[in-house]
């Protein structure tokens, strides 16, 4: 199977277990930080490996990025962004501190990584019980960083298949309209097995 | 600005004065530089993998540390350079997430560097300067006039370095 022959309806299906799990997501970070969370509709990508640092917003741009390996029935990768400021208000908030280098000291890092794991097991959590799958998430990985650099890795790993990434993209934001706004990307990064697998049970066929 | 050239993940381009080569958020990936000073003709590639050989993949050789190598060495030569004049540089290979991703050794990164360097050493090649692994990320600037190449950094350490 490769990527681009999705049809209307199993994008469709992709969307909506993406919104169903970024819903569980949302409201395990709004709870964590006391602030609703809001969710922009989910985008469903096929595109060129070289074209994801675009996606993302730049190669440069500096960000903190989480990676997990989705693990169990189905494989993938999920990869949590943040532009630097919104991880360090993020921070701010979680820790009661304005301190700077907070994202790159060992309290900060591992603020950020546990944020990781309770955003992508509510997220598989909630796709796993849908679907009727074990998804499991690896220990979670940190890096802040240019945003190429950071996600090469998980690039490197899908190149060895294909040339394709097929990317699940959920934005949320946080309520503050001004300079306070936390916002991230959510990814899900599927490898081609496991998306055929997934819509199979979901029954979205070509 | 507009001599800039951007170059992409999976993707060689070849370059004459007054033209830059950059690329952008290199990671584990692995850019290298081949030039021909006297020609002032060069290239910069950005690969993923460290081979094609041992993937059996050749369709698309940017992909692959060693034949990007192979492919822009013969593009140059194709334009022009001279095959003996030919002198290499390397840059990245790191590994971004150090303590979880088993031994450094067998990490992408160190793996993509151990191929640019006997790749280069298969093809009589030189390799005149190289700044790779550590665990940050690096964009690279190739200066076609000069043949001189900058990185720059956020992470790691500061600033800008000239190789």
């Amino acid at each position: 199977m490769s990527f681009p022959s999705l049809s209307e309806d199993q994008l469709d299906a992709l969307r909506e277990i993406s919104n169903i799990g970024m819903g569980h997501a949302a409201t395990a970070l709004s709870q964590l930080i006391g602030e609703t969370i809001y969710l922009r509709v989910p985008r469903v990508t096929v595109t060129d490996i070289a074209q994801v640092p675009e996606l993302l917003g730049g190669a440069e741009r500096v960000v903190a990025g989480i990676t997990l390996q989705v693990l169990g029935d189905a494989r993938g990768n999920i990869l949590l962004i943040f532009p630097r400021d919104s991880a360090q208000r993020l921070l701010a908030r979680l820790l009661g501190s304005e301190e700077e280098g907070l994202l790159f000291n060992e309290l900060g890092s591992s603020t950020m990584k546990e944020v990781g794991n309770i955003l992508a097991s509510a997220y598989l959590n909630a796709m796993g019980s849908l679907l009727h799958l074990t998804l499991i998430p690896s220990v979670p990985l940190l890096a802040c960083d240019m945003a190429g650099a950071v996600v090469d890795y998980v690039l490197i790993e899908l190149s060895a298949a294909g040339d394709l990434a097929l990317m699940v993209e959920t934005e949320f934001h946080g309520v503050d309209p001004g300079e306070e706004l936390i916002k991230g990307h959510f990814f899900l990064l599927p490898d081609a097995r496991s998306l055929e697998l997934i819509l199979d049970v979901v029954g979205g066929r070509r | 600005m507009s001599d800039r050239l951007s170059v992409g993940i999976a993707e060689i381009r070849i370059a004459e004065p007054p033209a830059r080569l950059v690329t952008y958020g290199l990671g584990s990936c692995v850019a290298i530089t081949l030039f021909d000073a006297e020609r002032c003709l060069g290239g910069l590639a950005h690969t993923l993998l460290p081979s094609a050989h041992r993937a059996g993949d050749v369709h698309r050789p940017a992909k692959f540390v060693d034949a990007a190598i192979e492919a822009m060495a013969a593009e140059l030569v194709a334009r022009g350079a001279a095959r003996q004049r030919l002198a290499a540089k390397i840059f990245g290979g790191a590994n971004m997430f150090e303590p979880l991703l088993g031994a450094a050794d067998n990490a992408v990164g160190a793996r993509n560097i151990r191929s640019a360097r006997e790749t280069l050493v298969a093809l009589a090649i030189p390799l005149l300067a190289e700044d790779v692994g550590g665990n940050f990320g690096r964009t690279v600037e190739f200066d076609l006039a000069s043949g001189r190449v900058r990185v720059r950094a956020v992470r790691g350490r500061e600033g800008e370095m000239l190789f």
